[in-house]
């Protein structure tokens, strides 16, 4: 069936994310204002991911393809943006959160900043241009 | 801009958005979005439609001076 193994690669790295959240959640002791937000855009994005996933899944199971050139399309349009929202979110990420909130991010920090926020706006990306139609 | 005649040629052959998507090998918001004038569709995926509606590209599409 066209597209089922990404489906299912897809719903187990889902299923990774949401147990390396839950033992990151597990671990910290107190959690911090920055965490917060970082946790709160990998649920987000968690969650989007898994609309996307659910509705390949209807897809397929209506005997339609999971993909096409107008997924295909779309998904390097939202790539495209996401990787420039994760070029300006290292260059100003840190800079922005010590001028807001007077917090100094480390490297870690910085890194989970890029990632998150290039994996958001990938995945609003995606939507947005998958319901505009290009 | 440009215009088509799916939708019209859809109904001449009793033919619904979701059996010409799996006829074509596209899913079904990429006929709505073409017949929207949303979305310009590959030469291939053009010619699929055509062929699979018993017409031309030419004849399909139709292309207007902005």
């Amino acid at each position: 069936m066209k597209g089922k193994k990404e489906i299912i690669v897809a719903t187990i790295v889902v299923a990774m994310v949401l147990m390396t959240l839950f033992f990151y959640l597990m671990g910290t002791g107190e959690i911090e204002l920055n965490q917060i937000g970082l946790v709160g855009i990998a649920i987000i994005l968690v969650g989007l991911a898994m609309y996307i996933i659910w509705d390949k899944i209807r897809n397929v199971n209506k005997g339609l393809p999971g993909k096409d050139e107008r997924t295909i399309f779309i998904s390097y349009k939202a790539g495209y943006f996401g990787f420039i929202a994760a070029i300006w979110s290292a260059v100003i990420g840190s800079v922005l959160i010590d001028i807001l909130f007077g917090y100094e991010l480390d490297g870690g920090d910085v890194s989970a900043i890029v990632v998150l926020v290039g994996g958001f706006v990938f995945v609003v990306s995606y939507l947005y241009l998958y319901w505009k139609g290009k | 801009m440009m215009k088509t005649r799916i939708k019209e040629l859809r109904a001449r052959y009793d033919l619904t958005q979701e059996e010409l998507a799996k006829k074509v090998g596209v899913r079904r918001e990429t006929i709505l979005f073409i017949e929207k004038g949303n979305y310009n569709p590959s030469l291939q995926l053009a010619h699929d439609i055509a062929k699979a509606l018993q017409t031309t590209i030419d004849d399909l599409f139709l292309f207007e001076e902005k």
